[in-house]
């Protein structure tokens, strides 16, 4: 709670303050890969169903937004419309799909995906390939600000959100029994867990929160097509900022985007331009080191840390014995 | 009065096939209200398979599994769990990055769905197995006695009619075993009815209300402990196996 | 008649198409089977064969002989790659796997990037550049080379693993692991030989496909999309049951391709694929 209140407050100091356009955008990339992260996180962290296909729901909340804005409906119409449309895709996609495990559902939802994303570009309602160019407006009525410090506000109201709706779900029911399930779903049944039914509300829960990001997205770019949305290449982002902060964390997907964003991006730009692939050489390179030497990321290798000074594994002789069996 | 003439658990002509192997075939068992019936039999016979099939995890091929005079069989495990049939498994089925509380909590929130009451019940239900000086540790991190003695408060915490318990005593030192005994007792006298396999007969003999022994995925024999050691089948069946298959089960 | 042509048509392009898509999907198959590692940079190990037997060409050994030495490039590749790295991800959560190809998937993209650039390259005047023309089908050369040399390299792979000691070995590891040690098998040595052998099966596939297809940094995306989808179809580990996936998902991709729209032509195969594994979830020839 702290740290959260720390990060409003410097995010509002920034948007209030800082002008430089190329730092708002980076500081606006950050919140909406966290919040991202954070929605990828509810299914794929803590229930552990590890999902390729996450831009499918941040494509609904795009999508809404450029169909509403196009169509002279209010950007905030595509809230709720979005909100709608992405639990509505993850229910469908996910009644036949959750109850597979580990890469039969990972390559599912690459499966799931793509066959959205060619529906997508084969409908002309849908803007084909080419997609939307939002109309230029302005104030709060049309969701569309001159300035970078307003997205930066609302951003922030965002990812305020989604952390505190994580902290809930830690606490929770839901949390409890979505670790069950990614711990041990034999012995979560034993629990009286009904798998599908709770994996489905929060594989709902996380695309509507995938959803709200691409309502902002849209309103932030005014331009929505497939490949900044709903490609695989937007799915494997979402899914890789999770774990490199660490899965199934309240912070990893904030560490995750931070990762991303500053030393990929940011370095990148430093060095010329994103287009020459060194954002790709050193992201990855990150996460091979975070897959080699610290698998359960950056939060995960903390929380290890200070459990173990805790003494909650206490490693003595008679616990070792049961760790070994 | 006339509800206790019914048993808590009724099994009938309960049958499972896995392919052409015939693993249970034709098993006959009852339960009778706030009594312990020990599953015994050897290597082989099928009392894990039954477990399965009561439980839910196994869909039986035939045959009726009737608790509380509702008949449960097929039915998914968490639904037979929400029926009131905790369980705890022969290889045990941690949570491995929960802490103990974290664990029992879990089953508690079954019948208590706030958080808090869930956790309150979670203690109570630790200090009552005596796990409660350990309720920070990591599930992983417990001996194999405590890890055995997790999976009960695991089910406890679900409030069960009736426990079915897959060898807990396997593996443990005499004096744990004495422990999970005196556990089982207390149990009982909270009204919650036992089914349990066991190996270590010594330790049932005394317990046990009931003993149902199966061979071959057949239900050899029903009755009392005492009938049971007197009975020359089974004891040609089961008792006058050698001990070296005793263990050997554990490990299946 | 001429509908009858069409499809005839489309069957052998099917066939050609699923048999390169077998080549690829092996080699990851292969690695899943011996240590239950899909490994994610498959397409990029594909790409850089690619690179390289670009490279081969312009320095005068043309694809047909560069193929043998590309083979031997990506097989040590393999092997290194474990060695320094995929070892260390098995030690992890069985997520690090997962993560850590990724990883290497976004390096080796960054790296062909900032290295070769985005432009899509090809080997100049490549060799079987003609046509094959029979009973009204025309057929390129190039396709029916890599068509040929896909199904004799995957019936090569297919009978080392079934006939020779050192197959047997792998299949042992991937049967029991612990049985296998006990056995006395060297673990890590098979699982480096298979990780090794699953690169040279798209060194080799790379080798065939610069026959006719240009290579760029993401030029392993598509192939390695299709592989995940043939393995999974095919049972995870088969790699029989991979051939024959591959010969599906060859025909669904040209005939969706033809009879839908172009951009719809994965549609069916991945359709193929989520009813297969709803259905059967151990894959068509896996077992389970």
């Amino acid at each position: 709670m702290i740290a959260l209140g720390a990060i409003v407050a410097a995010g509002l100091v920034t948007a209030l303050s800082v002008r430089d356009a190329v730092a708002l955008d980076l500081v606006f990339t950050l919140l909406l890969y966290a919040v991202l992260g954070q929605s990828w996180n509810w299914i794929s962290g803590y229930a552990g169903n590890i999902s390729f296909g996450h831009a499918i729901f941040f494509g609904c909340g795009a999508y809404a937004s450029a169909l509403m804005v196009t169509h002279g409906l209010s950007p905030w119409l595509a809230i709720p419309a979005g909100a709608v449309a992405a639990a509505a895709l993850a229910i469908v996609t996910g009644f036949p799909t959750l109850a597979l495990r580990g890469h039969y559902f990972s390559i599912a939802t690459i499966a799931v995906a793509a066959i959205v994303d060619a529906l997508v570009r084969t409908q002309p309602w849908l803007g084909r390939a080419t997609g939307f160019e939002l109309p230029i407006a302005s104030g709060w009525a049309a969701l569309q600000f001159a300035d970078k410090g307003p997205y930066i506000v609302l951003a922030l109201v965002l990812f305020t959100a989604v952390q505190i709706a994580t902290i809930a779900l830690e606490r929770s029911r839901l949390g409890y029994y979505l670790r069950a399930l990614r711990a041990n779903h034999a012995a979560a049944a034993a629990v009286g867990i009904d798998e599908r039914s709770w994996k489905l509300l929060a594989f709902a829960w996380s695309a509507v929160i995938a959803s709200c990001a691409g309502v902002l997205y849209a309103q932030y770019t005014l331009f929505v097509d497939p490949p900044s949305t709903i490609a695989l290449g937007v799915s494997i982002d979402i899914a890789l900022i999770g774990v490199v902060g660490g899965i199934g964390t309240l912070w990893g997907p904030a560490v995750g985007a931070l990762v991303y964003v500053v030393l990929a991006k940011g370095v990148a730009l430093e060095l010329g331009g994103t287009g020459k692939g060194y954002d790709l050489v050193i992201y990855g390179a990150i996460i091979c080191v975070i897959a080699a030497l610290r698998p359960h990321g950056i939060v995960g290798a903390i929380v290890d840390g200070l459990r173990r000074r805790r003494g909650a594994l206490e490693l003595g002789a008679a616990s070792a014995t049961g760790g070994a069996a | 009065m006339t509800a206790a003439a019914v048993p808590l658990l009724e099994v009938r002509g309960l049958v499972k096939r896995f392919g052409a192997l015939r693993a249970l075939d034709g098993v006959d068992l009852d339960v009778a209200a706030g009594t312990l019936t020990g599953l015994i039999g050897p290597n082989g016979a099928g009392k894990t398979t039954a477990f399965a099939c009561i439980a839910g995890a196994e869909r039986p091929t035939a045959g009726s599994i009737r608790f509380r005079a509702a008949e449960i069989a097929g039915m998914p495990a968490s639904r037979v769990t929400r029926a009131g049939i905790g369980r705890t498994y022969q290889i045990v089925q941690t949570f491995a990055d929960m802490t103990v509380l974290e664990a029992t909590t879990t089953g508690a929130l079954l019948h208590h769905p706030r958080l808090n009451e869930a956790v309150a019940r979670a203690e109570e239900v630790l200090e009552f197995v005596g796990l409660a000086d350990k309720r920070q540790r990591l599930g992983r991190a417990l001996t194999i006695a405590d890890k055995k003695r997790l999976e009960v408060a695991r089910a406890l915490a679900t409030e069960p009619d009736l426990l079915l318990l897959d060898e807990v005593m396997a593996g443990l030192t005499p004096a744990e075993c004495g422990a999970a005994v005196e556990l089982l007792r207390r149990t009982l006298a909270r009204g919650i009815t036992i089914l349990m396999v066991e190996h270590v007969m010594e330790v049932l003999m005394p317990i046990a209300d009931h003993i149902v022994v199966i061979a071959a995925g057949k239900t050899l024999f029903r009755g009392s402990a005492a009938e049971a050691v007197r009975d020359a089948a089974v004891v040609e069946a089961y008792l006058g196996a050698p001990p070296a298959g005793d263990g050997a089960e554990a490990g299946r | 008649m001429e509908a009858l042509t069409t499809f005839a048509q489309l069957l052998v392009g099917g066939v050609l198409t699923g048999l390169v898509f077998a080549l690829v999907a092996v080699g990851l198959t292969l690695v899943y089977g011996v240590m239950d590692v899909v490994n994610f940079a498959h397409g990029e190990f594909l790409m850089l064969a690619m690179y390289a037997t670009l490279g081969l060409a312009l320095l005068g050994l043309g694809p047909l002989l560069g193929l043998p030495l590309a083979v031997i490039a990506m097989f040590l590749f393999g092997i290194i790659v474990y060695r320094v790295f995929v070892r260390r991800l098995l030690a992890g959560p069985p997520e690090a796997t997962v993560f850590g190809t990724f990883g290497l998937l976004v390096l080796m993209q960054g790296l062909a990037q900032a290295v070769f650039s985005s432009d899509f390259l090809s080997v100049p005047s490549p060799p079987f550049a003609g046509t094959i023309r029979f009973a009204g089908l025309a057929v390129s050369q190039a396709s029916v080379v890599e068509g040929c040399g896909a199904l004799i390299l995957t019936a090569l792979l297919f009978a080392f693993v079934e006939y020779t000691e050192t197959g047997r070995a792998m299949r042992a590891v991937a049967e029991d692991r612990i049985a296998a040690t006990l056995m006395g098998i060297d673990v890590q040595r098979i699982n480096g030989l298979a990780f090794g052998i699953g690169a040279a099966c798209v060194g080799a596939a790379g080798g065939l496909l610069m026959l006719s297809y240009p290579v760029y940094p993401t030029a392993g995306v598509p192939f390695a999309l299709t592989a995940f989808v043939v393995v999974a179809l095919g049972g995870f580990g088969s790699i029989s049951g991979a051939l024959v996936a591959a010969l599906l998902v060859g025909m669904l991709e040209v005939f969706g391709g033809f009879y839908l729209s172009p951009e719809l032509k994965l549609v069916p195969v991945y359709l193929a694929y989520l009813v297969v594994v709803l259905v059967r979830p151990q894959g068509l020839l896996g077992r389970r």
